[in-house]
């Protein structure tokens, strides 16, 4: 039992103040509210209800011979109008690392995701009362979004939170809009997955070691109530 | 005087640190196994590698190319068949080039695989079609069973891609892979490691309902007591450090109360 208790004190002077940002976070996260925390306030919903002149498509067989060897090709719409994405390089994730070309669905013409396209593609997206004022192209890593690995666009808002909007550089993809409420929010991921590195991920290595000695304390505490009420040191006094 | 004060500052701290130990010692009894609970869920899901975790390994991502002059079933022809044709995708299924798309019908979306060359419907994919793609898309050895889900999914599958075959292997992990029937798409996969990291999620948010809602009352109920707790330990944890000096202690020792004034 002596050795129960010195387990104990010595995790607790390890480990005492990460277990104690841990729950503090965990009650942030409890008590947040999902829509801000995920960067969503300003996000508008996008619905391309465009109809396609299908005898002006280009026939994808055609777009495939002039291009390089693909995987997939699709159908898609940017800004309303009809794009083939060719995908050469297909990763298992959109985030992971993807090789695209974007071609226009009437000419067969290359499009590329310029300032101007990216910045009328974020304002679609956007639904609050701010307005560009700057545009960046971001070669990862991206703070904001730490797992996204391709080329992005931020598109910042002059509004009261700071809002951006992120669109993946090879593919006109919104990867979301970031603000204030978000990077509050990413501050307490970072204390909860002690992912200083800001990696996006919570297998590092400092919260392996804190971990083994939150189990040192936990378990060692638990072994020690289990003592207590057998030695029927749990009474009410009266 | 200094000493009187130093005294004073000691045997208030004693107090300190006996209600201390007394609250957390009681708060224990009641949350200590959410306390077991949490950091055995955290330790589990800090040390499996996420990306293991969500099935990577188990799969193989083929960069099979499209030949351009198989497609004889052109654009135009499946516009004039499929005229609400939507999210149209052109790629292979194993090695074969393939047209993929929605139909939104009023008892909802129907999904269609069309051979790219003959324009032939391939779906419902049939059972042998099934794990002759679970074997090419995957690392996995023998297949022991397999199953035709239409309605109720497991909790591992998201209802929007059924109907799905399961595929169950005889491999490490009891992996399963599944192929939505009317795509011949890789929809899901799922081994021991991810459906134990599912159980270990819903137990360390407290949600014993549908999984992932983090913002539940008895989380916060816990969370708050749990935050006490700790904020008493570490009360004990300082007193632990800051000893005060053996010598005040032993003068405490041999002054009766009333002496010191």
């Amino acid at each position: 039992m002596k050795w129960i208790r010195k387990f104990h004190k010595w995790a607790s002077i390890v480990v005492g103040i990460q277990f104690l940002l841990w729950l503090l976070s965990g009650i942030y996260f409890n008590l947040m509210d999902a829509t801000k925390s995920k960067g969503r306030t300003y996000q508008a919903r996008i619905n391309y209800e465009s109809p396609l002149v299908g005898d002006r498509l280009v026939e994808p067989s055609i777009v495939l011979l002039k291009n390089k060897p693909s995987v997939a090709i699709e159908l898609i719409h940017i800004l309303g109008e009809p794009f083939y994405k060719l995908t050469h390089e297909k990763a298992l994730y959109p985030h992971f690392k993807n090789k695209y070309t974007l071609v226009d669905a009437y000419t067969a013409k290359r499009f590329l995701i310029d300032e101007q396209v990216a910045a009328e593609i974020a304002n679609l997206s956007y639904n609050g009362p701010g307005e560009i004022f700057k545009i960046r192209l971001l070669d990862p890593t991206i703070p904001d979004f730490p797992k996204q690995q391709n080329p992005t666009w931020e598109i910042y808002f002059d509004d009261e939170i700071d809002t951006s909007v992120f669109i993946e550089a090879n593919s006109g993809r919104i990867i979301g809009h970031s603000d204030a409420h978000k990077r509050l929010a990413d501050i307490f991921f970072m204390l909860h997955f002690m992912d200083y590195g800001n990696t996006g991920s919570f297998n590092n290595i400092q919260n392996m070691f804190f971990a083994i000695a939150a189990l040192w304390l936990i378990l060692s505490g638990f072994m020690w109530t289990i003592h207590l009420g057998l030695k029927g040191k749990y009474k009410i006094r009266h | 005087m200094t000493i009187k004060i130093k005294l004073k500052q000691y045997t208030n701290g004693k107090i300190l640190n006996k209600v201390s130990r007394k609250i957390h010692k009681w708060l224990m009894l009641f949350i200590g196994i959410q306390f077991v609970i949490w950091s055995v869920t955290g330790t589990y899901m800090v040390f499996f590698d996420i990306d293991y975790i969500h099935g990577d390994s188990l799969v193989v991502n083929h960069q099979d190319k499209i030949n351009p002059h198989d497609i004889e079933y052109s654009l135009s022809t499946l516009f004039g068949e499929y005229p609400n044709a939507e999210n149209i995708r052109l790629s292979t299924f194993l090695q074969q080039p393939v047209y993929r798309f929605k139909v939104n019908t009023q008892s909802g979306p129907v999904q269609f695989l069309l051979d790219a060359r003959s324009g032939q419907p391939l779906s419902p994919i049939t059972e042998l079609k099934a794990i002759e793609a679970a074997h090419y898309y995957s690392t996995l050895g023998k297949v022991k069973s397999v199953v035709l889900i239409t309605d109720n999914p497991p909790f591992e599958l998201s209802p929007r891609a059924l109907p799905a075959w399961r595929i169950n292997f005889d491999d490490f992990g009891a992996p399963s892979l599944y192929f939505s029937q009317s795509t011949g798409e890789l929809v899901g996969k799922r081994h021991t490691f991810w459906r134990l990291f599912d159980w270990m999620f819903r137990f360390h948010v407290m949600d014993y309902e549908d999984g992932g809602d983090i913002g539940n009352w008895l989380l916060f109920a816990v969370t708050f007591f749990a935050i006490l707790g700790c904020v008493l330990g570490l009360i004990m944890t300082g007193f632990l450090l800051i000893r005060p000096t053996k010598k005040l202690v032993a003068l405490h020792k041999n002054t009766s109360r009333g002496v010191i004034k």
